[in-house]
């Protein structure tokens, strides 16, 4: 029996369709984490907006120019809100031998582990970021082209893996240590940093948020080729790519991790 | 000697190691634990052979930490054997992990392995997809469910809102949706109450009649086992100690029950006067005094009416002998 992208793509849409009846049934828990979400997005939006009353510029990015980058960092975010939410759960599974229960399925365990949730809030933060997108890319007077918005497409496609595996790598060093919380909490804290110009850095945090931690590749040079088509860096280019590959690793690291574990615990 | 294909599952001198990091104390020790390749070889599963023909129940018995877990997990394909020829339907399960749980079903303990925010039927809908059953065997089996339990009322219930009992048995259902050669229950009646332990096994043992699936039953409980397997295996420290009918074992210790009483003071006082008085073994622990009466020597009633003269007894209770005394007396005497 062969179980095809269809395949997974049927079984997700099926839960996604029953995982969002369930959380409706649940109706004040739904409209108060609803709130809750937008609360967040006006509170990081008005931050962002005092910050520019007082400073202009950042390092030549005029206000719509960081707008653009923060609302393509809130979009390319959603993703992995929505998708892999599950990650932040997995330390408790593993460490309470419940993760067993994932592995007689004969599906991807990935797939079947993380299709498990899906985080309807970050459909919030989604609309809130296309909304600050499309208000920037007109205040800049951007084009609006087929392949503009095929370029943009793809890049935040890019992003979006770019994060996913970070989160992957990072909720996956729960197989080998305990504590792993903190380091899946640091990397969600440096993602606050992804919606600043790299520039602004100094040359190690620059090489740390590029090569290290990439999160600079969540919106710093994706952006670039939509923002300064003249000066786009290599890394840039590259990003579709590194994305992919990044992506890839992380999975075969998590599911290592996953096949070393279910030898352990009973 | 029985044809392979005969056999669901084939186990012939499996072995199991797992190599356990010798830790240090303190705080620098649990850094230098991060360094460190002193390990120790641990042997959970030492030798184990056995073959189990397609259709039976088999109990497989142990204390905790027996190696039962990593037995089913070898089993299932989750874990790689260090040694030894494993065969599960005829194919090795841990080479082709998704191609075996096609056919087998699990029920681990009270790890539901359902959609928690989700009603039985969305479910059993969601299996149906990832195991591709066809809409002609769903419906089959869901009418064959029907007719054993009343599910109905569990149907459009949410996982989350059902009751331990209720759980187990939607967990057992959902392991035999979709009709597998074998499945595997770890303690399925952990926890409930005698009327539900009693629905749940006549309906493993009506699925099992039925569809003539093999089952593999881990256990504590010696309720279990009598109500379903014919052959019991025993494992203790990795090792197997027994193969065979239960009728067998029966014979030898059918006449054993433990008479447990309650009495105020200090237990352990009152089990070592015990002691002086009965000719079986006694134990205490804080709340129980347990006697391992031989029925054959002394009926239970009278034991007690001797020990009501001599002590104020509060409460009583009557088991059966667990697994755990049974593997004590393998261990003293021998089973022949």
């Amino acid at each position: 029996m062969h179980r095809s992208i269809g395949f997974y793509l049927r079984i997700y849409g099926k839960i996604l369709v029953q995982d969002i009846k369930s959380k409706m049934s649940y109706r004040s828990d739904f409209i108060i984490s609803t709130i809750g979400m937008i609360c967040t997005n006006i509170a990081g939006f008005v931050s962002f907006w005092i910050l520019f009353q007082n400073f202009p510029s950042v390092d030549g990015w005029g206000y719509y120019e960081m707008l653009f980058l923060y609302g393509f960092s809130l979009v390319s975010l959603t993703p992995v809100q929505c998708l892999f939410d599950n990650n932040w759960s997995l330390r408790i599974y593993v460490y309470s031998g419940d993760f067993i229960k994932y592995c007689f399925r004969p599906i991807n365990l990935f797939f079947y582990y993380q299709s498990e949730i899906f985080d309807i809030k970050g459909l919030g933060q989604l609309a809130f970021g296309i909304g600050t997108l499309i208000y920037a890319w007109a205040k800049l007077g951007l084009p609006v082209t087929v392949l503009m918005i095929l370029k943009m497409i793809v890049f935040l496609i890019t992003a979006s893996l770019i994060m996913i595996a970070l989160q992957n790598a990072a909720a996956a060093t729960c197989f080998w240590i305990q504590n792993s919380f903190y380091v899946l909490d640091l990397v969600f804290r440096f993602k606050d940093y992804a919606k600043y110009p790299i520039t602004i850095f100094s040359p190690v945090f620059r090489f740390i948020f590029t090569f290290l931690m990439p999160i600079a590749f969540i919106a710093y040079y994706p952006s670039l080729v939509i923002l300064r088509p003249d000066e786009i860096p290599l890394l840039s280019w590259l990003s579709p790519v590194i994305g992919l590959v990044f992506f890839y690793l992380s999975y075969k690291f998590w599911m290592y991790g996953a096949m070393k574990y279910s030898g352990t615990g009973s | 000697m029985k044809n392979s294909t005969e056999n669901a599952i084939v186990m012939k001198g499996i072995v199991k190691e797992f190599k356990v990091l010798n830790r240090r104390e303190g705080l620098k020790g649990s850094i230098l634990d991060l360094f460190s390749r002193d390990y120790r070889t641990v042997t959970a599963v030492d030798n184990i052979s056995v073959e189990i023909p397609k259709g039976q129940i088999i109990g497989y018995l142990g204390p905790n930490g027996a190696g039962k877990s990593t037995t089913i997990k070898m089993m299932t394909g989750v874990l790689e054997p260090t040694r030894g020829e494993i065969l599960v339907n005829g194919c090795v399960p841990y080479k082709n992990r998704t191609k075996n749980a096609e056919n087998i079903g699990v029920v681990f303990g009270q790890r539901s392995q359902l959609w928690w925010s989700l009603p039985l039927i969305e479910s059993f809908r969601l299996l149906k997809e990832i195991y591709l059953i066809s809409e002609e065997d769903y419906r089959e089996m869901l009418d064959l469910f029907r007719s054993l339990v009343d599910i109905e009322p569990l149907l459009h219930k949410t996982v989350r809102q059902m009751s331990l009992g209720q759980r187990t048995l939607s967990d057992i259902l959902a392991a035999f949706l979709h009709n597998p050669d074998i499945v595997f229950l770890d303690e399925p009646t952990i926890g409930l109450d005698v009327s539900m332990k009693a629905k749940i096994r006549t309906l493993i043992h009506a699925l099992n009649q039925e569809k003539h699936t093999t089952v593999i039953l881990t256990t504590h409980d010696m309720g279990d086992v009598d109500a379903l397997c014919r052959r019991i295996v025993i494992i203790d420290k990795g090792k197997m100690l027994y193969d065979n009918d239960i009728a067998h074992l029966k014979g030898f210790f059918g006449s054993y029950r433990t008479l447990k009483v309650r009495m105020d003071g200090d237990l352990q006082a009152h089990a070592e006067e015990i002691r002086k008085e009965v000719d079986f073994s006694v134990s205490a622990d804080e709340e129980w005094i347990s006697i391992l009466v031989d029925e054959e020597k002394e009926k239970v009633l009278d034991v007690l009416g001797r020990l009501q003269h001599t002590h104020n007894i509060r409460d009583m209770q009557l088991e059966e002998i667990s697994t755990e005394e049974i593997i004590k007396k393998i261990y003293e005497e021998g089973v022949e």
